[in-house]
């Protein structure tokens, strides 16, 4: 394992790095966001990342499926490569990019139709597969995002007649459902109750051997569950970044101890 | 605080109430007053055969409205929800939007027998069309086309952000996006201000005076979109002013005719909106 030289907080893990930025600076109109954040995500690994209320995580994980192109005055300098490709070339094509990289959100958004018609929405977009064929998808879907036991007698009814924690697992199927290569999920246990956060918490570290996966997450105690690598983020910048286990027992930045410690955030 | 003090307020308080109530139920005396003025003395010319009954009826009359009206929604429809579909989910902020909104505006304010003489100039000599179905509704259109793009709009705003994001981060474009969530989702409002709109185009007498309508025994009824016709507003126009053989209880009953149309649109409208929003999809 090296650290960078000109950010010695910055761990870059060893391995395969599925998606990393370089030099990552997001601005809203003239406000600058984000500055300079260089950092790297290993494939098959759950990164965590972590900070208080409007240090900008969300922002930061928002650059990674060019989801800030949606917000008028967004603009992004730097480079994010996905599998050593800058997502932010001219000639990506956005929609295929956010297949590659799925997103799942804080509110769990299911679309108002049924449960299946959920599921198989993205397949839909993208070809148009045959019944049997999305049958399939959607049981497999529904199936890795252990949802499928609970939803196999109503999958033609409303999902927003499930529960708020079943909403979230269908939204995690519907990512699933268009084969992505990187899950980020942007707090998605923050409207849940405790029994719900913990089956989405498992479910992590189950798809994890599949994916690679980015959270967002303000609960401390959930990064350290789930999660391999943490970053700590602090107006709009990544403080320190590295395995987990080091983050939480010994940082090397005195900001990154204090909010591990809680003191403040 | 005195007791003399507690019971000024008190008073004021009062008052103040009397004179609000007293405001709002202004609002609701001119609606009564007309309605029952207008039953009271067109009742009695009601029959079946006076709505009815193409020489001496409505017929061609309710027929004309009903096509007028059936043809301006069909350009009136698709233009205005095209439009708000752009002003709402492709345009940025800039200029040209900023353009466009000003000339919605303006639009909207232009009084309605402007739009009559527009619609003389464009549609029946410029654009050739003559004095017609079509010409009128065209003329129709341009008149509701402002209510059908702001109605629109607000419905498309009202389809939460998330089920867009949602959309977009499963690889959606933008287009269908619009086209599988946010549009279905938005339909009810849509619908509804479309048949706000086409009540409000049924009423209008101005715009079609001199694009569309046309008093002929002969051929009462349009046969194609070039044919003049007859509409209820105009009827009553010129029964109103040129017609003093008609008697009072005929012009009051055709004024009944009229605004029970133009009501039971919006009525159409309010029911459909409560029904759709209960349905989830």
């Amino acid at each position: 394992m090296t650290t960078q030289a000109d950010t010695p907080h910055i761990l870059r893990p060893a391995g395969e790095i599925k998606l990393e930025t370089r030099r990552l600076a997001l601005f809203y109109n003239e406000f600058r966001a984000l500055k300079d954040i260089s950092v790297a995500f290993p494939a098959r690994r759950i990164t965590a990342l972590i900070g208080p209320s409007g240090c900008g995580k969300s922002s930061f994980l928002r650059c990674l499926n060019r989801m800030n192109d949606l917000i008028d005055g967004a603009r992004v300098e730097g480079e994010v490569l996905l599998d050593g490709t800058d997502i932010y070339h001219s000639e990506i094509d956005i929609p295929l990019l956010r297949r590659r990289v799925g997103m799942v959100f804080q509110q769990p958004n299911p679309f108002p139709m049924t449960v299946y018609d959920n599921v198989a929405y993205g397949p839909r977009l993208h070809r148009a597969p045959g019944r049997a064929d999305l049958d399939e998808i959607v049981e497999r879907s529904l199936r890795s995002a252990a949802l499928w036991d609970e939803v196999k007698d109503k999958l033609h009814q409303s999902a927003l007649d499930l529960s708020g924690g079943q909403q979230q697992r269908l939204c995690i199927a519907r990512v699933l459902a268009v084969e992505p290569e990187v899950v980020l999920m942007d707090e998605p246990c923050s409207a849940l109750d405790p029994t719900a956060t913990f089956r989405i918490e498992e479910l992590m570290l189950e798809l994890v051997e599949r994916y690679t996966i980015v959270i967002v997450t303000h609960n401390m105690y959930q990064a350290s569950r789930v999660s391999h690598y943490a970053g700590f983020f602090l107006m709009g910048e990544l403080i320190e970044y590295g395995e987990t286990v080091q983050i939480f027992e010994s940082p090397k930045d005195r900001r990154t101890d204090d909010y591990v410690r809680g003191r403040f955030g | 605080m005195t007791s003399a003090q507690i019971s000024r307020a008190a008073r004021a308080e009062k008052a103040a109430f009397v004179l609000l109530w007293i405001a709002a139920g202004t609002v609701i005396l001119p609606v009564l007053a007309i309605l029952v003025v207008m039953a009271w003395r067109g009742a009695g010319g009601l029959s079946w055969s006076f709505v009815t009954s193409t020489r001496e009826g409505l017929l061609p009359a309710i027929a004309g409205t009903v096509a007028l009206v059936a043809v301006t929604a069909a350009i009136a429809a698709p233009l205005g929800v095209a439009a708000a579909i752009y002003l709402s989910e492709y345009a940025r902020s800039g200029r040209l939007v900023r353009f466009i909104r000003l000339s919605i505006v303006n639009l909207a304010g232009v009084p309605s027998v402007v739009y009559g003489l527009f619609g003389l100039a464009l549609f029946v000599t410029l654009m050739r069309f003559g004095r017609s179905l079509l010409a009128g509704a065209c003329t129709l259109a341009l008149l509701v086309l402002p209510l059908v793009i702001s109605a629109s709009e607000e419905a498309l705003r009202q389809v939460p952000r998330g089920l867009r994001e949602a959309s977009f981060a499963l690889g959606a474009t933008r287009w269908q996006t619009v086209r599988r969530v946010v549009l279905p989702n938005a339909l009810p409002g849509i619908i509804t201000g479309l048949i706000l709109a086409v009540g409000r185009a049924a009423g209008e007498t101005a715009p079609i005076l001199f694009t569309a309508a046309f008093l002929s025994l002969s051929h009462p009824f349009p046969t194609s979109v070039f044919d003049p016709v007859l509409a209820l507003p105009y009827q009553l126009y010129v029964m109103a002013t040129e017609a003093p053989q008609v008697s009072e209880v005929q012009k009051w009953a055709t004024a009944l005719v009229l605004v029970a149309v133009v009501l039971g649109l919006n009525l159409a409208a309010i029911i459909l909106r409560a029904r759709l929003r209960r349905r989830r999809w």
